[in-house]
């Protein structure tokens, strides 16, 4: 909710200056949410059709004659009438963005419905200034694939047991490794997999040695071989968040905690295995 | 103390022209020749027969970090997978061809001889970002220049009637936004352009008014090119004019330049602005009469931009640019809006020898390089990765000096750009001084480094010492040995050892908090507190404070 009054609705812009009354929001779902009740306009969908909305917004966005459809048939549950008068909304207005959920991944088409989101999005600015935000599920999610992405050139899913990276989604994220029982050891940080993988996984991390850096209990420290506690980023420690939106943003220390941080954790480690291997101190 | 010995030494800033001379350094500067008798200490020696010894390379325009280079990594992994670097003992892996990761990066410029070098475009809400990449790219000191040719609050000013409080609100946010972004010089890219497209209105001239404050980009060069020289900012206004890449931009270029005459004023990727047009809306070669004007101009300098044959990912603040260019060539395309400073657009391409816009491209770079008097004024660029890479500079240096291989290869490219160009007449060839010049000594005095690009007492040693060969490009491509403030970095092309650079950035003189009206405005309508919005100390952990005198 508070990203519709700090950012996308209410808030008022240089341009903007009613707030929402100077916005239109349109809320396209599979039901009613919290955020539908908010919308100007609700088109509520049946599951599983992105592609297909994704593809006749295309369409119509581009003018072409739509001969399969006629004119009083229905798109994802939506009359087509509706997805008309959506599309001229969309040319219609200054400056418009599109903000896309996770679901659109989830359903029939997959990685596919995205493209066809990004195409529309690119295309619309043939008309007027159009633009897409992923909304990320986890907090700072877009800070570790920022950091990758610049160190290895990739952001998720990056192999380095050659001695360089590897990228490869399917192959080597964290679920497929896990489900094909490659990994023989884990080094968990910032986040729970215990709660938030598919059950043959976390078998798999029951199976082997697990080291968890973590200031609080969880479904994956109960089991964990080694908890190492760390103070909470942006709470017990200062660190660096990058917003959905990609502005970076410094989070501060609040309060002392008797933990170290994660960096000071993961640091030390390398340390000690520089030491053992070798390594040149000021490359770590 | 290291001494470096038997070596010629080519230090242009310094006169010193080729003569065998010895360099010392001592805590990682040059020292002088020091008197006897020593204190016993026997000197480590460097061997430097048969060799050249020039001082560091110095990049003067390049997008190697921050989050438009980021976005492009992510959006290319095509770019990665065939170019990977295992990790050594004393280096870190990386991959990329165009756009390499950040160790890689550090890793590949110095292993050309280059030791400091500048990112071209921040704005100033992402510097943060650019900050954390730096602080990860080894081996080089590094800064960046701040966005400011289509920013709100520089616009908003610019409206002001009177023109004394004009000048010096501009001044107070110039360097507020300078120190908070720690910043090292004004960059202006496509002024006013970029917010004009931002408003879905069509490309400006110098005199269009730019929405919404109706502020035009002559207004706008006019008094930032003034600040600029009242803050004493060690580097001139960087400028990326209107019309890059459009057919007949010499126009712009020229009444750009007449506009800013008798001030410093640094043109940036010149190639890109150096466009007449054909009949049939192509373009053509006006590297001469740009040359000509810039030879009777000595306080500009430009860098050249050149095309360099092969895979390229194009990436700039010039985000209407940008949208053409993907309609054109139907190649995926990346932009994006920064809130209210600026914008950003990135697009892959490849240039190809046998395309005539790309060759007559490749030419007017050369054309450029080889009709400029005088090397001080302009600088070897491949405006990474517009136009090319950087790891391309040696290439390019023995296009420069062997007009031989300079003709076969222009034999290569589609046969009609002769047409168009006047390279086939071009006789010159660049000496090892000039060279010198165009990659270090050059940049270094651009940007007023005092310490850097020069081997004289009391500058920072950084040192390349290349074997002299008949083939310049393989003589460049693999230095026998790079200091870094006195450290041997590389050996034979390798990284031997890594340090780590400084961040070298200006703290202007001027109010040091945004006046009340602005500040104002920025709480109502930025994204982000005011207080949240200057980069902290921790980002810049090793700096350097270049004064602004």
């Amino acid at each position: 909710m508070r990203h519709l009054s700090r950012y996308s609705a209410l808030a008022k812009g240089l341009f903007v200056a009613e707030g929402r009354k100077g916005r239109k929001v349109v809320v396209i779902d599979v039901r009613p949410t919290a955020t539908s009740k908010q919308a100007d306009e609700f088109l509520e969908i049946t599951p599983g059709q992105d592609f297909e909305i994704a593809t006749v917004l295309r369409a119509i966005i581009k003018g072409l004659p739509l001969p399969e459809l006629p004119e009083d048939s229905t798109v994802g549950g939506v009359p087509l009438s509706k997805w008309r008068e959506l599309v001229s909304l969309m040319k219609a207005c200054h400056y418009g963005v599109v903000m896309f959920g996770i679901g659109v991944t989830e359903s029939r088409g997959k990685d596919l419905n995205l493209e066809q989101i990004i195409k529309l999005v690119g295309e619309m600015n043939e008309f007027t200034r159009f633009y897409a935000i992923p909304m990320r599920g986890h907090g700072n999610v877009n800070g570790s694939n920022q950091v990758l992405t610049w160190q290895t050139g990739y952001p998720f899913a990056v192999n380095l047991s050659r001695g360089y990276p590897r990228y490869n989604p399917g192959e080597f994220s964290v679920m497929d490794l896990l489900i094909r029982r490659e990994v023989d050891a884990a080094l968990i940080i910032a986040t729970d997999p215990g709660a938030h993988l598919p059950k043959v996984a976390v078998e798999h991390l029951k199976n082997i040695p697990t080291i968890v850096l973590e200031p609080h209990e969880n479904l994956t420290t109960s089991w964990a071989n080694v908890v190492i506690p760390v103070a909470p980023a942006g709470v017990g420690v200062s660190g660096t968040f990058y917003r959905m939106d990609n502005v970076a943003l410094q989070v501060k220390k609040l309060a002392d905690f008797p933990f170290p941080s994660d960096l000071e954790v993961v640091k030390s480690i390398k340390e000690r295995i520089a030491d053992v291997k070798d390594y040149q101190r000021a490359s770590l | 103390m290291l001494k470096i010995i038997n070596g010629q030494v080519y230090d242009p800033a310094n006169g010193v022209s080729g003569e065998l001379k010895d360099v010392y350094i001592e805590d990682g500067k040059i020292i002088a020749e020091p008197g006897f008798p020593q204190n016993n200490a026997v000197p480590d020696l460097i061997d430097a027969a048969g060799c050249v010894v020039m001082p560091g390379g110095v990049e003067i325009h390049s997008h190697l970090a921050g989050p438009k280079v980021n976005t492009a990594r992510m959006m290319c992994p095509e770019d990665h997978y065939d170019h990977f670097h295992t990790k050594t003992s004393v280096s870190r892996s990386g991959t990329g061809l165009t756009i390499p990761s950040t160790f890689l990066t550090g890793q590949l410029y110095s292993r050309l001889g280059y030791t400091t070098v500048f990112e071209a475009a921040v704005p100033a809400l992402l510097a943060r970002h650019v900050h954390e990449e730096l602080q990860d790219t080894p081996l080089l000191d590094a800064g960046f220049y701040t966005l400011m040719g289509n920013n709100y609050m520089m616009m908003k000013v610019l409206g002001e009637p009177d023109s004394k409080k004009r000048k010096e609100r501009l001044r107070d946010l110039v360097a507020w936004l300078l120190r908070s972004s720690k910043g090292y010089a004004v960059k202006v890219v496509n002024p006013g352009g970029v917010e004009s497209w931002k408003w879905s209105q069509g490309s400006v001239n110098l005199d269009t008014p730019v929405p919404p404050f109706g502020v035009t980009p002559r207004r706008m060069l006019l008094e930032l090119v003034d600040v600029v020289e009242e803050l004493h900012l060690p580097h001139s206004l960087h400028l990326h004019s209107n019309h890059l890449g459009e057919a007949g931009n010499v126009q712009t270029t020229l009444e750009t330049m007449r506009t800013l005459e008798g001030h410093r004023l640094h043109l940036t990727h010149m190639q890109f602005h150096s466009y007449g047009a054909t009949k049939s809306g192509g373009i053509s070669s006006e590297a001469p009469r740009i040359a000509e004007y810039l030879n009777q101009h000595p306080e500009f300098t430009c860098d050249a931009g050149q095309i360099v044959f092969g895979p390229v990912t194009t990436m700039t603040a010039d985000s209407p640019m940008q949208f053409h260019l993907h309609q054109l060539t139907g190649n995926k395309w990346a932009n994006a809006d920064v809130e209210m400073e600026t914008g950003a657009g990135i697009v892959p391409l490849i240039y190809r020898p046998s395309n005539l816009v790309n060759a007559i491209q490749w030419s007017i770079g050369l054309e450029l390089l080889l009709l400029v008097k005088n090397p001080w004024q302009i600088f070897l660029t491949t405006d990474h990765p517009n136009a090319g890479p950087f790891t391309a500079y040696p290439q390019i240096i023995r296009l420069l000096m062997d007009a031989d291989y300079r003709r076969a290869r222009l034999a290569e490219l589609n046969p009609k750009a002769v047409r168009y160009t006047c390279l086939a007449e071009l006789d010159r060839e660049y000496t090892l001084d000039e060279i010198a010049i165009i990659t270090r000594a050059g940049p270094a005095k651009a940007l007023r480094l005092s310490n850097k690009g020069h081997l004289g007492v009391g500058a920072d040693a950084d040192v390349a010492i290349y074997p002299l060969q008949q083939d310049k490009e393989a003589m460049f491509s693999r230095p026998a040995y790079v200091l870094k403030d006195g450290q041997v970095i590389v050996r034979d092309g390798q990284v031997i050892k890594n340090v780590m650079g400084r961040t070298l950035f200006v703290q202007p003189e001027g109010a040091q908090k945004l006046p009340p009206d602005l500040a104002d405005d920025f709480a109502r309508f930025y994204s982000i507190a005011l207080s949240n919005f200057a980069v902290q100390e921790e980002y810049v952990e090793r700096q350097e404070v270049i004064p602004c005198i």
